[in-house]
């Protein structure tokens, strides 16, 4: 079975991640920007980001059979530095055009500060000219008025409810998200908030549609295999098979593709790698026997 | 940059695009000729992959005749169609020789994707005044991401004219390591030097040392300097080399004008193959181009 990991951080993760991923069966992921777990100072910092969201790390997911798209966006904790955030706005556009940027994002609120509304709104706008998908990360405290707020001001800045992915859910907002005919993710964190069980139990109260499980696996405690371990969770307990496939690739992959910046055909054979092209000493590879036109494993 | 070119750009771009692309680019192209700003420009050359995908161009060889016609040795036959078409958005500026272009395309860079950046590189061969972006190309040399390095350096007939020894080797080394078809490197016949000579032979003993195989194309990088240590690799190799490796031997060897060492190995050899590589190497039949097809072919009916 193929996954779709739509939310995860890959610049935090190693290649032995990327390994395990491939083995898996996750095919393709998405890497929404977000902050790196400390503040950046300047403009330059998110430039060299950017760039390798949409060079290098595409580059690194590619030589393991992954495709790498990804969102481009400022996050809410970083809009709070306001001046240095404006300035990021102005660099936005020469990202956020880019081939296999899939979405603004991930945006949203974190402590729903005047300056995070002002970051938020512009971004909301910019995507609704650009007739983008909007992925927003809601907030981890005071979540459910943040869930509800969010989604508000995308309506009303016109984002259409079709093109609006709401990250981080939990049983007490999923409710809100499917009502308001947005996209409702699911971030599965080990140990903590949401596991895969009670993803499961999700699924079974309220079906397949419009529900995205991610692992949105970063430089904290995290898995990068949630999407694959939660889907085997699932088939385990007797969740129909098609609705696995939904939530775990094809619902991500409707959502995503609406960007037109998915090639959803070449998704859907199974990736050849020829990693001989990267076997050297200074790329990721060192010394490992280059694996040839060898279908991955899916 | 001739109008010759510009004009041939099209040539290859327009039969290649469908309607909707053919619209883009033909307005875009109006749009920069016409002095668009730089952001525009900038977003112009990234909407381009909204219009054109990364499929082959497969040119014909009259198209490839032209090519080499228009800017000499050059070779897009790798290039994809976005590729084109961005350089042909890049060609229809009215400022190519000016500052305001340097800084324009340089700032490209920067904000580039990993498909962007390549075709950056591959426009470096059609470029007015090219030796402006010097520094550039070598930063496309020390890139991490093959597909950017390899826009650089193989088919690419810039690094060879503009890049200065200690560039040069450096690229060859890396396209070698890399294990790249090193007869695309453009001009590698004639700037073969002691150098590069010393320092494949270098990254032979290494590998060998490392138990590790080398490319045949190691043998592409020899001049005849340090012959001796080149006839000690070959009779090292020679015992345990398959058909292919022992034709690339023997034309390494005559590239490094090592006549007799070619002939004794020639003595004991009885694969027609090969004999057909000794009788191409003695006879002068040694260039870059002429190495693939005989190392080529051999491994092909080796299959
Ligand atoms: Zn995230």
């Amino acid at each position: 079975m193929k996954f779709f990991d739509p939310h995860i951080h890959m610049v935090s993760r190693t290649t032995d991640d990327y390994q395990n991923m491939a083995a898996a069966g996750i095919r393709a992921v998405i890497e929404p920007a977000f902050w790196l777990g400390q503040p950046r100072t300047n403009v330059g910092s998110f430039v060299d980001y950017f760039s390798s969201l949409v060079g290098w790390e595409r580059f690194r997911a590619s030589q393991f059979g992954i495709a790498h798209y990804c969102a481009i966006g400022i996050n809410s904790k970083e809009a709070n530095n306001e001046g240095l955030a404006r300035e990021v706005l102005e660099i936005l556009p020469n990202f956020a055009l880019k081939e296999g940027v899939v979405a603004i994002g991930e945006i949203g609120y974190d402590e729903i500060t005047p300056a995070e509304e002002f970051i938020y709104q512009a971004q909301l706008k910019f995507a609704v000219e650009h007739d983008m998908v909007v992925m927003v990360h809601s907030p981890h405290r005071d979540k459910k008025n943040g869930v509800i707020r969010s989604i508000d001001v995308a309506l009303e800045m016109g984002v259409p409810p079709h093109k609006l992915v709401i990250d981080h859910n939990n049983e007490e907002t999923v409710q809100s998200v499917l009502d308001a005919g947005a996209w409702a993710a699911f971030t599965i964190y080990p140990n903590t908030k949401m596991g895969s069980e009670r993803m499961t139990e999700i699924v079974r109260q309220y079906g397949p549609e419009r529900i995205i499980v991610d692992s949105s696996a970063d430089w904290g405690v995290s898995d990068p295999l949630s999407v694959p371990k939660t889907a085997h969770l699932m088939k385990e307990r007797g969740i129909d098979p098609a609705a696995i496939e939904l939530t775990c690739w094809g619902n991500a992959l409707a959502a995503y593709a609406q960007s037109g910046q998915i090639d959803v055909e070449a998704l859907m054979q199974d990736a050849v790698i020829d990693q001989s092209q990267s076997y050297s000493d200074n790329s990721v590879l060192r010394g490992q026997q280059p694996r040839v036109d060898e279908p991955v494993k899916n | 940059m001739t109008d010759q070119t510009i004009i041939l750009l099209a040539q290859l771009l327009e039969p290649r695009l469908s309607d909707a692309a053919l619209d883009f680019w033909q307005k875009s192209q109006r749009e920069i000729a016409a002095g668009a700003e730089h952001s525009r420009f900038s977003a112009l050359i990234s909407m381009a992959s909204r219009h054109a995908k990364r499929v082959p161009l497969t040119l014909s060889e009259p198209e490839l005749a032209a090519c080499k016609n228009a800017a000499p040795d050059w070779a897009p036959q790798h290039w994809n169609l976005l590729e084109l078409l961005r350089v042909a958005l890049i060609c229809a500026r009215n400022d190519l020789t000016e500052p305001s272009f340097t800084e324009s395309f340089e700032s490209l860079f920067v904000y580039a994707d990993e498909g962007e950046t390549c075709a950056l590189y591959r426009a470096l061969a059609l470029l007015p005044a090219a030796e402006r972006f010097v520094w550039r190309a070598g930063e496309g040399c020390r890139s991490n991401m093959v597909s950017v390095f390899s826009a650089m350096a193989l088919d690419n007939p810039y690094p060879v004219k503009h890049f200065d020894a200690t560039g040069w080797n450096q690229l060859v080394i890396k396209a070698l390591f890399l294990e790249l078809p090193l007869h695309r490197v453009i001009g590698l016949d004639e700037r073969r030097s002691a150098e590069l000579t010393r320092i494949a032979l270098d990254l032979a003993d290494e590998r060998a040392s490392a138990g590790r195989v080398i490319s045949h194309d190691l043998w592409l990088c020899l001049e005849s300097s340090h012959a001796e240590r080149s006839r000690a690799l070959a009779e090292c190799l020679w015992p345990t080399a398959d058909a292919s490796s022992r034709s690339a031997i023997v034309l390494g060897l005559a590239r490094a004008e090592q006549y007799t060492a070619v002939q004794q190995l020639a003595e004991t050899e009885s694969d027609i193959q090969v004999a057909h590589a000794i009788d191409a190497a003695l006879g002068g039949q040694l260039n870059q181009t002429q190495f693939a097809h005989l190392v080529t072919d051999n491994s092909e009916s080796e299959l």
